[in-house]
């Protein structure tokens, strides 16, 4: 391509009348010389005007041909294209809006799930080279968890090995309470900076002497996220203070926006890992013992494979003292979820892109049907094109680009939806979210250009499939006999047409059962009695020591609170496993500390004995036990009076309220001394809460409230929630990082709570699908009575009864509605068995009823009453075709 | 209907053209006219291929176009060979000549 090359495209591309005008004028002006030509020889005018005419041939033709030599056809073409599409879509516009609306939806609801999958798997942070970064594990082993690395362990790897050019290590998520309010801090050490080589936009990032392991200073880092929600992007926020744990935190630095700290959602701050003991005082003093993750840039050169072998034999020559078989993992690590996370979140989102899609499937069928309809409408139109010389793949392309047209429309409309929908979403959730699980902040995800091209490429792929498959049967047709008005009906549109009403009503059904079998057991669960009282009882968070008896004090003083009793570990913590010893064997059990008052709180009955008095301390050899214990250690007897040995389980990893503790550095809790106890009490077995997956513990030994890291439940009176407010500003005053303060009410609630979000997403989806059925079944055969209105008036005029006809059109629909609610019923079923067969179903059997027979009934009802609605207007219709008026009309 | 014009080898139609506007610049049907006196009636330029290969000429850079009054007192397009044009006929002319050689060097001996 030269210049002049260029200058001539542009100017057929820029001044398309000029060259067009010229091309008329050369072609026009080679006919004039000819007749000239033809004259000079002794023609008569007109004669010579028409052979030269004769010779030339198609001036059109010849007129195309320069046209394309010119190189700008395409795009000529592409204008043409789309001005003929505007132009079809303004002279049908209800037909093309219908279209657009209905994919927009469909495709909006898939967008929705999309985004948020987008957030957890695609989104890497805006960090430079970030695919050089790696998380360094230690694998899972059989029945342990995640053994992570000490901080001693950390500077090691840092010193010893020689495959990063920068590591940090880090404690995610650590919430801190400050003035009543949550923030989500990451601990890290002062490498995080050097290894995501991201700069501050204010202030500075940690610095070495702030994380000295000696000490450090009590300094924050604020992201872009902590800087807007608590500070509303104060520009002077450098240097102010925030108490953690009574000390003066001072804020140095403030991070760029959009920068997350290579995790799937930003913390509000970072803060040295040498300050680890502020943030948990209950692990102050064996800081160094505390499991971290450990995340690294890889030296340039060094490949993943080999820096992997280089750190497991280095690990496992630090561990050599331990018999454990040692080896490492290094995964990426992007601001995406790990990799183990992905297959879940995979797991999760299979079914949900499955159940989303199945709206967009129902849009496109009742867009597929409409097509149909109209698609022997365009044959004439079609015809015509194709006779007056235009070639098929030039039509292939004008109703291509008519496709994608509509694909960028609906992708527009898509977009707006999957937004509204996630707005009206969270805010919802937000709204109706117990106020006491905390300070929880749900961000709408953003859309970013991934979700843009998914929303496109999912647009094209829906109407190519749907829209231009109808279009591309139009022009498979002979132009000469539809010119003749005999129009070709495509081979069985009958078929096409009942398979797509089929699939619609086995969609509707499948998602309507989905929603009927949340909605009941939602139902069922808020009648589920836990066993424990749940109205008015609280449980409080009080794990900092220092301020305990200032607390205890306020409690007693309060006119709210009736009752209050401690119980160690936290109530719905999983209580650590001990071995109890009647005399006949070891017997698994499970223990906790509870103070005098424990059982009367939570409501649940002493059977037989008493129980703890005030006076019994953590050194009394006295304990209570559950019915079903009392029954393992003494089938025959009531237990009380009996002495047992109770034992610590140690082959069971100890945990601290929130850290895990290394069990190489055996630190965390003391571990139970072993005695021998005197029951002198058996309590009711309680049932406990099913959305926690922790067992009540089965023997309990007394404690006092003052003993340090007992947490508090206290019954209160009046209303509980106003209860919990007042007590946790009350509270927050004494400890500025007051933890948190919850009914047990709510947690009661809050398999509720989950069941009727489900209900929420699933009755939408599962109304949505039924109305774009039941429109899709009515515009059909609304369609269907029009074209058989002739037959219908000769059926009329031989006889039939208005009644005979409304069931002939009724019957029309009958067997595809009928198969569609037999097949979706099946593969509910059929789902159902398979959930309840796995692992993970029995476990969520209890709550989700998945073969209630109630659920499946009521929502095949409605489906049926639904499509007998939207059948019979148009076969009442058709009843009340006068023969008369139809025959005249032919 | 004239006689049927004898199918032209692929690229020869450019070449006659190149050739045709050596000396001065033409308009289209006189390039046409000057190749049909010339060759004696034998080649009958096919008005549709002749104004799409001039286009394309253009295009090419070979041949230039202006737009002159013509002897019918109208305004007409004149094309004229440009620099890159002269050498393409004199590449062109050598390789048309290598390909007659050959072919009544065949004709003769084979």
């Amino acid at each position: 391509m030269n210049l002049r090359d260029l200058t001539l495209r542009a100017r057929a591309l820029f001044l398309p009348s000029r060259a067009e005008r010229d091309l008329h004028d050369e072609l026009q002006f080679h006919i004039e010389r000819e007749t000239r030509k033809l004259i000079d020889e002794g023609m008569s005018p007109e004669d010579a005007r028409m052979k030269a005419r004769a010779r030339f041939g198609s001036v059109t033709l010849t007129a195309d041909e320069c046209r394309d030599e010119r190189g700008t056809a395409f795009i000529d073409n592409t204008i043409g294209d789309l001005h003929y599409a505007l132009r079809t879509f303004r002279r049908a516009p209800l037909a093309s809006l219908t279209i657009v609306v209905t994919v927009a939806i469909g495709l909006g609801v898939v967008a929705v799930l999309f985004t948020v999958l987008n957030v957890l798997l695609f989104r890497t942070d805006s960090v430079p080279d970030v695919s050089e970064i790696y998380a360094v594990e230690r694998p899972q082993q059989a029945n342990e968890d995640l053994s992570k690395f000490t901080r001693q362990r950390f500077e090691a790897l840092r010193s010893d090995t020689n495959v990063f050019t920068e590591a940090y290590a880090k404690v995610n998520n650590v919430d801190l309470r400050i003035d009543g309010r949550t923030m989500a801090v990451n601990l890290v050490s002062a490498s995080f900076f050097r290894v995501v080589s991201v700069s501050p936009i204010m202030g500075r990032a940690l610095s070495a002497a702030d994380d000295d392991r000696a000490g450090g200073n009590p300094v924050l880092v604020l992201s872009d996220k902590g800087w807007q929600r608590r500070f509303n992007r104060d520009p002077n926020v450098i240097g102010r203070t925030v108490l953690v744990s009574g000390a003066p935190y001072e804020i140095v630095g403030v991070m760029p926006e959009g920068f997350r700290g290579l995790e799937v959602t930003a913390p509000d701050c970072w803060a040295p890992l040498a300050r680890l003991g502020d943030f948990f005082p209950d692990v102050r003093g064996s800081e160094e013992k505390v499991g971290l993750e450990i995340v690294g840039r890889l030296k340039p050169g060094v490949s993943m494979e080999s820096a992997r072998a280089q750190l497991a034999a280095w690990d496992s020559n630090q561990s050599a003292t331990t018999d454990r078989t040692m080896s490492i993992e290094l995964l990426p690590h992007r601001g995406t979820v790990s990799q183990s996370e992905s297959f879940e979140v995979i797991a999760v989102f299979t079914p949900l892109f499955f159940a989303f899609g199945l709206i967009l499937l129902i849009g496109c069928a009742n867009v597929a049907n409409l097509l149909l309809a109209r698609g022997v409408a365009r044959q004439r139109e079609i015809g015509i094109r194709l006779s007056i010389g235009a070639s098929r793949a030039r039509i292939v392309r004008q109703l291509l680009t008519e496709s994608v047209l509509l694909a960028l429309a609906a992708a527009g409309g898509g977009y707006l939806v999957s937004r509204l929908a996630l707005e009206t979403g969270v805010s919802w959730i937000m709204r109706t979210r117990p106020l006491d699980l905390g300070d929880v902040n749900l961000g709408v995800p953003a859309a970013d250009w991934r979700v843009a091209l998914f929303l496109v490429l999912a647009a094209i792929a829906a109407t190519a499939f749907f829209a231009l498959m109808p279009a591309l049967q139009a022009t498979r047709i002979e132009p000469v006999r539809t010119l003749r008005g005999e129009l070709v009906k495509d081979a069985r549109p009958g078929r096409a047409r009942n398979v797509l009403i089929g699939v619609q009503v086995f969609a509707s059904a499948l998602l309507l059962i989905c929603a009927a079998i949340f909605l009941r057991s939602a139902m069922s669960a808020s009648e589920f009695n836990p066993g424990f009282r749940t109205a008015d009882t609280l449980m409080i968070d009080a794990f900092n020591d220092s301020k305990r008896d200032a607390m205890l004090q306020a409690l007693a003083n309060d006119p709210t609170v009736t009752a209050l009793a401690g119980v160690r570990p936290p109530l719905l913590a999983l209580p650590p496993r001990a071995f109890g010893d009647a005399g006949a064997g070891k017997v698994a059990l499970s223990y906790k500390y509870v103070s005098a008052g424990y059982f009367d709180v939570l409501g649940v009955p002493i059977v037989r004995g008493r129980a703890f008095t005030t006076a019994e301390s953590d050194e009394h050899p006295v304990a209570i036990v559950s019915e079903s214990v009392a029954r393992t250690l003494w089938p025959n007897g009531d237990g009380v009076g009996k002495i047992f040995r109770i034992e610590p389980d140690l082959t069971a990893q100890q945990r601290s309220a929130f850290l895990t503790i290394n069990p190489e550095a055996g630190a965390g809790e003391p571990p139970l001394t072993p005695r021998m106890v005197t029951v002198i009490g058996v309590s009711k077995d309680v049932a406990g809460f099913r959305v926690t997956d922790v067992r009540e513990a089965g023997v309990f030994l007394p404690t006092t409230r003052d003993a340090p890291k007992t947490f508090l439940v206290a019954r209160i009176q009046g209303d509980a929630d106003l209860a919990r407010q007042t007590l946790l500003e009350r509270l927050t005053r004494i400890d500025p990082n007051m933890g948190m303060i919850m009914t047990l009410r709510t947690v009661a609630r809050l398999e509720t709570f989950f069941l009727k979000m489900a209900f929420g997403v699933s009755v939408i989806l599962g109304g949505l699908a039924l109305l774009l059925t039941v429109s899709g079944l009515f515009s059909v055969l609304s369609y269907l009575v029009e074209q058989r209105t002739r037959e219908i008036g000769v059926r009329i005029a031989l006889g039939a009864s208005s009644q005979k006809v409304t069931q002939l059109m009724l019957a029309q629909t009958a067997r595809p509605v009928l198969f569609g609610l037999v097949a979706g019923a099946g593969l509910a079923a059929s789902l159902a068995t398979l959930v309840l067969a796995s692992e993970f179903g029995a476990m969520i059997a209890a709550i989700v009823h998945v073969t209630d027979p109630a659920a499946y009934l009521s929502s095949l009802v409605v489906i049926v009453v639904a499509c007998l609605f939207a059948a019979w207007i148009p076969a009442s219709r058709a009843a009340r075709v006068d023969p008369m008026k139809t025959l005249r009309q032919e | 209907m004239a006689p049927r014009t004898p199918d032209l080898l692929p690229g020869t139609l450019d070449l006659l053209i190149l050739r045709t506007l050596q000396k001065d610049a033409l308009h289209g049907w006189a390039i046409s006219e000057r190749i049909q006196q010339v060759s004696e009636d034998v080649l009958q330029i096919n008005q549709g291929s002749l104004y799409p290969a001039l286009h394309r000429l253009e295009h090419q850079g070979w041949i230039e176009a202006e737009w002159k009054v013509s002897e019918l007192g109208r305004r007409a397009k004149y094309y004229r060979l440009t620099t890159s044009g002269r050498k393409q006929l004199t590449i062109e002319t050598r390789e048309w000549d290598r390909m007659q050689n050959a072919i009544s060097r065949v004709m003769q001996l084979a």
